[in-house]
């Protein structure tokens, strides 16, 4: 394989001979050929068109970055901004944090696993799905005001309608749907930390919150960077909910990036400007996703 | 902390966790007539069926159901299949410059969907692709390759290398190597990704709502959601019974194959 020394019959060409190579391009091709067209092929044209004024009709109009000024100018703009970065806030306390606080509780715990079900069960639900349930409960009179009025609570904010907190509480109800899956991920972390380091921290009388700061957590810092990571990059592309409970309204008042991109492309047709909003939050997103693809693409991670 | 407040802590979380699933399953229940939004929280009657029933009619269900389950279980065996040929070129044939064609794959996944909706919806139209079967399963395929890939890519580096050289002296081929020893060897890593982006695809909002517009393509999760926006005023119980029909299956599924999944997202590392 490293020397050309022994393949005298083509001159001039380095490459070994390998009888593979001619399939291997055949095996790697059709997964090449559908990512290229259908991704990357779309991807590029998203971020030529944002240097375009376009409505569908006609050709792109070449204007350069004025998409991207007039996006920045826009306080509604600047408003999806604000709340996409409450997302990503939020997404990180609750659902990871809590996450972590069950799988911490359910370690070797028994019956653990059975304990852990409930907050399973609404890991497989879709975002609208989520959203039916919750916009259920959270409407006027509904469920949960229903709740605080059994325990005398007279005047409740109107849940999806008050901004902030509208972003609140659909963070909340994603915190539902998701602890689950972060509590499944840690407890994964916590079954494989060796027993040894455990049993001498704990028979030196480390417990509790020692043992968790001085074990447990440095030992579980890559898989934290993994979910951490993840949960990040989720919550920038938040949609499906908001479309399912706000639509992002009132007004444009809960809109997160993602939203107001859509909107601007599939309901104002202002394709140039829907894709500047495309390329800065695609931009937002690799940044954010560097956090954990280097730890996904270092070498020591192949399962 | 003791074993009892432990568990006590959990027992209430997890009450508190079911609450929503027991509000959907009464509320989901009772019949247009009795529902009332002012009062949730006891059971009236039983109407179950009658309102999934209702929900079906109302928003085309049945048809989109039918259409999802064909997306969500072509579009992902399909991907695997491809993934892992990627995988088997890269790590068991050593194609050249893998490392940079398993990026340029895997990178496919890394931006969000919002960065190709538009040229997919107006290249979709172009081609006659708008509104077909043929064009969501293409474009589910796309999107579930670039995980696949990098799951068998790391699969497939598990596997010794020497298990692929005494293929060779027995005199196989690249293909038979592939299809006999390889993906028999990786078929619950196969099942793994299989069931992870069935799950995906079912749930799904996004691309359906901006692909598809007839009932009869469209996925069911963005039928529910069309539903929810027309008659969520008026039959709530219909609406919350129709959303108990769409989220069972994948809840269902992914409650009994718990492992698999676990193992998936291990083997993904997410």
């Amino acid at each position: 394989m490293t020397s050309d020394q022994t393949a005298p019959r083509r001159p001039g060409n380095r490459r070994p001979r390998d009888p593979f190579q001619r399939s291997a391009t055949g095996f790697v091709a059709p997964g090449v050929i559908l990512v290229a067209v259908l991704l990357y092929l779309p991807l590029l044209w998203t971020a030529f068109l944002s240097l375009t004024e376009y409505n569908g009709l006609g050709d792109p109009e070449w204007v350069g970055f004025a998409n991207y000024v007039e996006m920045l100018d826009d306080p509604d703009f600047l408003g999806s901004v604000l709340n996409t970065l409450l997302w990503v806030a939020g997404t990180l306390l609750v659902p990871v944090g809590i996450g972590l606080g069950v799988a911490l509780l359910t370690w070797n715990l028994k019956g653990g696993t059975w304990l852990r079900l409930p907050f399973l069960i609404p890991y497989a639900l879709s975002g609208i799905g989520v959203g039916v349930i919750w916009s259920f409960i959270l409407s006027g009179d509904g469920a949960l005001d229903q709740a605080l009025a059994a325990f005398g609570a007279g005047d409740t904010p109107r849940w999806l309608v008050d901004a902030p907190l509208n972003t609140v509480v659909m963070i909340l109800a994603t915190a539902w749907q998701g602890v689950g899956v972060n509590a499944l991920l840690f407890t994964i972390g916590l079954q494989s930390i060796p027993k040894e380091p455990l049993e001498a921290a704990r028979v030196d009388g480390a417990n509790g919150l020692r043992l968790f700061r001085s074990i447990l957590w440095p030992m579980l810092r890559p898989l934290t960077a993994v979910v951490v990571g993840l949960s990040i990059v989720a919550s920038l592309k938040t949609f499906d909910i908001v479309q399912g409970m706000t639509k992002g309204g009132p007004g444009r008042a809960s809109e997160t990036l993602a939203l107001t991109m859509y909107k601007e492309t599939f309901v104002n047709s202002e394709y140039g400007l829907g894709s500047a909003i495309a390329v800065f939050l695609t931009a937002v997103t690799l940044a954010a996703s560097v956090l954990y693809l280097r730890q996904q693409l270092s070498s020591k991670h192949g399962v | 902390m003791s074993r009892i407040i432990r568990t006590t802590v959990l027992a209430v979380l997890g009450v508190l966790w079911l609450l929503p699933v027991y509000l959907l399953l009464v509320n989901a229940a009772k019949a247009p007539e009795t529902f009332t939004s002012k009062e949730s929280w006891l059971p009236t009657d039983f109407s179950l069926f009658a309102n999934i029933a209702e929900a079906v009619r109302l928003s085309g269900l049945a048809e989109s159901a039918a259409s999802t389950l064909l997306y969500a279980v072509v579009s992902p065996a399909i991907a695997v299949v491809v993934g892992a040929a990627a995988g088997f070129a890269i790590v068991a044939l050593r194609l050249r410059h893998g490392f940079a064609w398993f990026v340029a794959i895997f990178g496919g996944t890394v931006f969000p969907l919002q960065m190709i909706l538009l040229p997919l919806f107006d290249a979709y139209s172009r081609v006659g692709l708008f509104d077909s079967r043929l064009g969501m399963v293409v474009v589910y395929t796309a999107i579930s390759i670039p995980f696949s890939a990098f799951v068998m890519r790391n699969f497939f580096t598990g596997i010794a290398h020497s298990v692929f050289e005494a293929a060779v002296l027995d005199g196989a081929t690249a293909w038979r190597i592939f299809a006999r020893v390889y993906l028999p060897m990786a078929s619950s890593a196969l099942v793994a990704v299989f069931i992870l982006q069935a799950t995906f695809i079912w749930n799904d909002f996004l691309l359906g709502l901006v692909l598809s517009q007839s009932d009869t393509v469209r996925p069911i999760v963005t039928s529910l959601a069309g539903m929810q926006s027309t008659y969520g005023g008026a039959q709530m119980s219909t609406v919350l019974a129709g959303g108990l029909l769409v989220s069972l299956p994948t809840v269902v599924l992914f409650l009994f194959t718990q492992k698999f999944f676990a193992r998936g997202l291990a083997l993904g590392q997410y």
